[in-house]
């Protein structure tokens, strides 16, 4: 169950569809049509504000970016854009790489790269372009190259599209745009697309590409001939792709705006209501896509701002072209338009969170006077957050892993949470420990070393550790040393983002959360032979539980607010107390686990500290000071 | 304390000020939007939004007040200033009336050099040459400004106006009713009890007038609190207001431009219309402002409490001289309410309702009197304007 709610409809209809939604139900055709009938448009929006919230909690993300669009040179003509030229036009132009790399603002963390089909460029040149800009900027990720591009290559080149799409990765590409999906309807897309590719080879293309480590997004352009019963099914389709690949990302759609393309519209831009409506319907049919995207650069900043309120969770960055970046001392117009949109999301009581490619998350910006809370975001959290809803507006709950928590608190950006034992170890002079955390006795399920050697052959091997705690990355360090006497460990830390990690790199790996329940879930990972469960080593060893993570409550944090979470806190597990299987269950389908697998992994688990966690917290601390110190 | 205070909401009590500050503090957007939507409707149960096919010219820019919002007045002696004689006014009334406007929203600045004839001598021959346009105007500045040319009281120039014709009055030049924040902004003004008291003597007299807000500049959420507590208080002593409108002042050629780096968002703009609609529970209307806030910004506002979409303001030389870029055809205007899924109503000054329109009709009129064709700004530094002129 996503939410215990009752919401208050004017719009009678919405209430059932509500209901379904509250229980994790998927919405229908039907429904999906009725949500855009509907004139309770604030129904709408609290619906899908709630099922945002759910997902990622206050934050909304942005992230820094730049667009190139190296050429408008393009062998097809669509209807509908008055972007392309043919060759030998007057505003026919060709950017060269130097150039691309000479206005690139090395500050930003994303570029976007689309363009026209041009008819002499050699393939080379686009595997160039990707790999000089990640050998110039290595900080700065490419996200490139629309379905329509990649199977223009694959024609042109004669190649498939798989190795069209791994000669690209191989060189750096790291995600896809969204473009070029329109409308998935071949009637839309006879009247006016037809020059493009359909949806059948569009999501041929982003299967393949998911296939291969490469997310995507996925747009939907709206408000010119087609029909909303022809959006509501493109959301489907989207839908049951997404079920199989789980590889996009965000969800765009995009107001049509008819410039000079002659397609005629009433008032030349999209009703600020059907804006809305459309983000709100996009986050409720589309469950199992992580992000809806307010590009506020064709929805306006208006409304974008507002969307943010209605189901939307980022805001873009799109920060233009930046020629004279590189004076670090003036206000920048891109130090300018971060401010902006900065202070929207805080108008609109959301978080700012800047992020990467993959939304992870890279910044923080906490407005005045507004206490953080992180969320954990794994399944075995659930009974924190179920019904966590502080009584004041200005405590904001952000999800973030274990370790981007406890670098962001050592910031002062966030300011309570179930923090990872080590970072609360590092930081006890300034937060206050609450008798609440994540305590096993015995398996913890999630917290996994795969191994192709058993401990004692570890010896001078190589381990990929989770970048997302210290904590296990601890516990591991102390199995190895005290318990097993094993050294000369290399350690290397693991992407974030697991479809960039290669685990045939490593000897041995250490997997922690969700990620390592789904690998679990699918049979193992690769062809690790050995699987060892620390929580259960450490409970054999030493007869005692283990505590993953303790509440802690920064020292500074107002009185009122520090109540309101407690409060909340509390509320949320008496609440929760015999109910964790069912509100759990949706996100224990993600991870493909069934309703028994879900009751025994959450029963292992302890979220009140006692007497005996808090004797094995100074144990394991003290194993840990002592290998340190060795 | 948000479930008491949507309790109350919903069984139609008023809150009180604790419980106002604490909503425009703690309530979130949606929050504010489920409530005002209650009261709304409870107030007008109809799917339907009003507008009015207005005008608003200036007679002069010649200003004394100094305010420091406002990028329109000039000085007595500038180059660029100007006052127009009474038949240069009439004509232009004329001409609106022939384009089907109905009602003139006429402002000006605080000139000392036009004697009261003139005002009444204006309103008189409105009243006599062109009846199909109704008054509606002078600030309340320009009002106390006729006391002090003419040294009579205050009551005295109000009879004397409506002796002449005029019976409503626009609610501009109320910032926020905070005596802290008016001596920031517009110290030569005169005080919040200034701009109430030419309120209650008019609304005492029959007048009727709205009331207005701009916030988005130095005041408090205490202030905004102190502002609808005011208002709602004249409003139970003589429900002379027809509506509320407020606006987020916009940092245009002004000097509060560099006090006020940013401005208000989107955001901000529909929760003051939600908070006003719930908390003035004495006012039958609320009026979006599609003119100062974005059109799209208007739409949104129909549905988070306001009923009404202000004005088609057919000409306005004010904004005109801010590179103002917000304009709009009636006929626009008509689709922009109906896209947002209302019926639109046009109305006069005083809210009475004169044609409804189904899909595909329109107000017959000249239509796209527009002047220029620039549609809204995409771009996410938003257009400025002054917003001290409006009604
Ligand atoms: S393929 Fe893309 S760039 Fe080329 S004409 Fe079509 S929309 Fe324009
Ligand atoms: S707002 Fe009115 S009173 Fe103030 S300076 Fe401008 S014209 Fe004069």
């Amino acid at each position: 169950m996503l939410s215990s709610k009752l919401l208050r409809f004017r719009d009678p209809q919405l209430a059932a569809i509500w209901e379904k939604v509250r229980h994790g139900e998927r919405l229908s055709k039907d429904d999906g049509l009725a949500l855009y009938a509907t004139h309770d448009v604030i129904g709408l929006g609290r619906m899908a504000n709630e099922v945002s919230r759910a997902k990622s909690g206050d934050s909304v993300y942005f992230v820094l970016n730049q667009k190139f669009e190296p050429t408008n040179i393009c062998v097809l003509s669509c209807k509908f854009c008055d972007f392309a030229v043919k060759k030998g036009a007057p505003e026919a132009y060709e950017q060269s790489i130097e150039e691309m790399l000479s206005m690139l603002n090395p500050n930003i963390r994303e570029v976007h790269i689309t363009m026209g089909l041009h008819p002499d460029w050699e393939w080379q040149y686009y595997v160039d372009m990707v790999r000089r800009i990640k050998e110039n900027f290595p900080l700065i990720d490419v996200k490139a190259f629309t379905a329509v591009e990649i199977d223009f290559f694959a024609k042109k080149f004669k190649k498939t599209h798989e190795e069209v799409l791994s000669e690209l990765k191989a060189v750096g590409l790291k995600t896809m745009p969204g473009g070029g999906a329109e409308v998935f309807s071949e009637r839309v897309r006879k009247l006016i697309f037809n020059q493009k590719i359909g949806a059948k080879t569009w999501f041929e293309v982003h299967r393949k590409a998911h296939r291969l480590g490469i997310q995507s997004n996925v747009t939907m352009l709206y408000g010119h001939v087609e029909t909303i019963e022809e959006r509501i099914e493109h959301m489907m389709k989207v839908r049951d792709v997404q079920d199989e690949t789980g590889g996009f990302l965000t969800f765009i759609p995009l107001a049509f705006q008819p410039g000079d393309t002659g397609i005629k519209t009433r008032n030349n831009f999209t009703s600020a209501i059907d804006d809305l409506k459309t983000i709100a319907i996009s986050r409720l049919m589309l469950d199992n896509v992580p992000h809806i995207k307010a590009y506020w650069v064709m929805l306006t900043a208006e409304v974008a701002a507002v969307a943010l309120n209605f189901g939307a969770d980022d805001m873009d960055g799109t920060v233009g072209y930046e020629r004279i970046a590189h004076d670090a001392g003036a206000t920048s117009p891109m130090q300018l338009q971060k401010e902006k949109i900065i202070s929207i999301i805080h108008e609109a009581g959301k978080i700012p969170v800047e992020r990467d490619v993959w939304y992870n998350p890279l910044h923080i910006y906490t407005a005045e006077g507004t206490t953080v809370v992180s969320k954990m975001p794994y399944l075995n959290s659930v009974p924190f957050y179920a019904e966590f809803e502080p009584s004041s507006g200005d405590v904001k709950v952000a999800p973030l892993v274990p370790h981007v928590f406890g670098e962001f608190a050592k910031e002062g950006k966030v300011d309570a949470g179930p923090m990872s034992l080590m970072d609360y170890a590092e930081q006890q002079d300034e937060f206050d420990m609450l008798d609440y955390g994540v305590a096993v006795n015995g398996k913890a399920y999630s917290v996994l070393l795969y191994s192709h050697y058993e401990w004692s052959k570890l010896s001078g091997k190589r381990i990929g550790i989770t970048g997302e705690t210290s904590t296990s990355v601890n516990l591991l360090r102390v199995l190895l040393e005290k318990k097993y006497g094993v050294k000369d460990v290399k350690f290397e830390r693991l992407h974030l983002t697991s479809s960039q990690n290669d685990y045939t790199h490593f000897d041995a790996v250490l997997l922690i959360g969700d990620e390592a329940l789904r690998r679990h879930k699918l049979g193992g990972l690769g062809t690790f032979l050995n699987v060892y469960d620390l929580a259960e080593e450490w409970h054999a060893w030493k007869k005692m539980p283990f505590v993953f993570a303790v509440w802690a409550v920064r020292k500074t944090v107002a009185g009122d607010h520090r109540e309101a979470i407690v409060e909340a806190l509390e509320h949320s597990l008496a609440f929760t107390k015999g109910k964790e299987v069912e509100l759990g269950r949706d996100h224990a389908k993600r991870l493909g686990m069934t309703r028994e697998e879900l009751g025994t992994y959450i029963s292992a688990f302890t979220y009140t500290l006692g007497s005996a966690e808090k004797e094995a917290i100074d144990t394991f601390l003290g194993e840990v000071y002592n290998i340190v110190t060795m | 304390m948000l479930s008491i205070i949507k309790e109350k909401v919903f069984a139609n009590e008023r809150l009180t000020r604790e419980e106002g500050l604490w909503l425009l503090k703690n309530g979130s957007l949606l929050d504010l939007a489920e409530m005002a939507e209650h009261v709304r409707y409870r107030h007008n149960p109809q799917a339907k939004v009003t507008f009015v096919i207005d005008s608003n010219p200036n007679y002069t820019n010649v200003c004394n007040i100094d305010c420091i919002f406002c990028a329109f007045y000039r000085h007595e002696g500038d180059a660029d200033a100007y006052t127009y004689t009474v038949d240069q006014m009439i004509e232009r009334f004329k001409a609106a009336e022939k384009r089907g406007v109905r009602t003139v929203l006429l402002q000006g600045g605080v000139n000392p050099a036009i004697p009261l004839e003139y005002y009444t001598e204006l309103v008189r021959r409105t009243r006599a040459e062109v009846p199909g346009i109704h008054p509606h105007f002078f600030s309340t500045s320009e009002i106390i400004g006729m006391c002090e040319v003419s040294g009579l009281s205050l009551p005295e120039v109000l009879a004397k106006l409506k002796e002449a014709g005029l019976n409503s009055i626009p609610g501009g030049g109320a910032e926020v009713l905070s005596d802290k924040v008016k001596k920031k902004i517009s110290s030569k003004k005169g005080t919040s009890a200034d701009w109430l008291n030419v309120m209650r003597e008019a609304h005492k007299l029959g007048y009727k007038t709205t009331a207005t807000m701009m916030y988005g500049h130095l005041e408090t959420d205490e202030d905004v609190v102190e502002h609808f507590d005011v208002i709602r208080d004249l409003q139970d002593e003589y429900h002379g207001f027809t509506a509320f409108i407020p606006w987020s002042f916009k940092p245009g050629n002004t000097p509060l431009e560099k006090i006020i780096p940013s401005y208000a968002s989107s955001t901000r703009y529909l929760e003051m219309i939600a908070f006003s609609r719930i908390y003035l529970d004495n006012f039958q209307h609320i009026q979006a402002s599609w003119f100062s806030e974005g059109k799209k910004t208007g739409q949104m506002a129909l549905h988070f409490g306001a009923d009404d979409f202000g004005g088609t303001l057919e000409e306005e030389n004010v904004h005109a001289s801010a590179n103002f870029v917000h304009t709009t055809t009636i006929k626009e205007m008509v689709d922009l309410i109906r896209d947002a899924g209302f019926t639109p109503a046009e109305r006069t000054t005083l809210y009475d309702i004169v044609g409804e329109y189904a899909e595909g009709q329109y107000p017959d009129c000249v239509l796209d009197t527009a002047r220029l064709d620039v549609h809204i700004n995409a771009d996410v530094i938003m257009p400025t304007i002054p917003a001290g002129m409006q009604n």
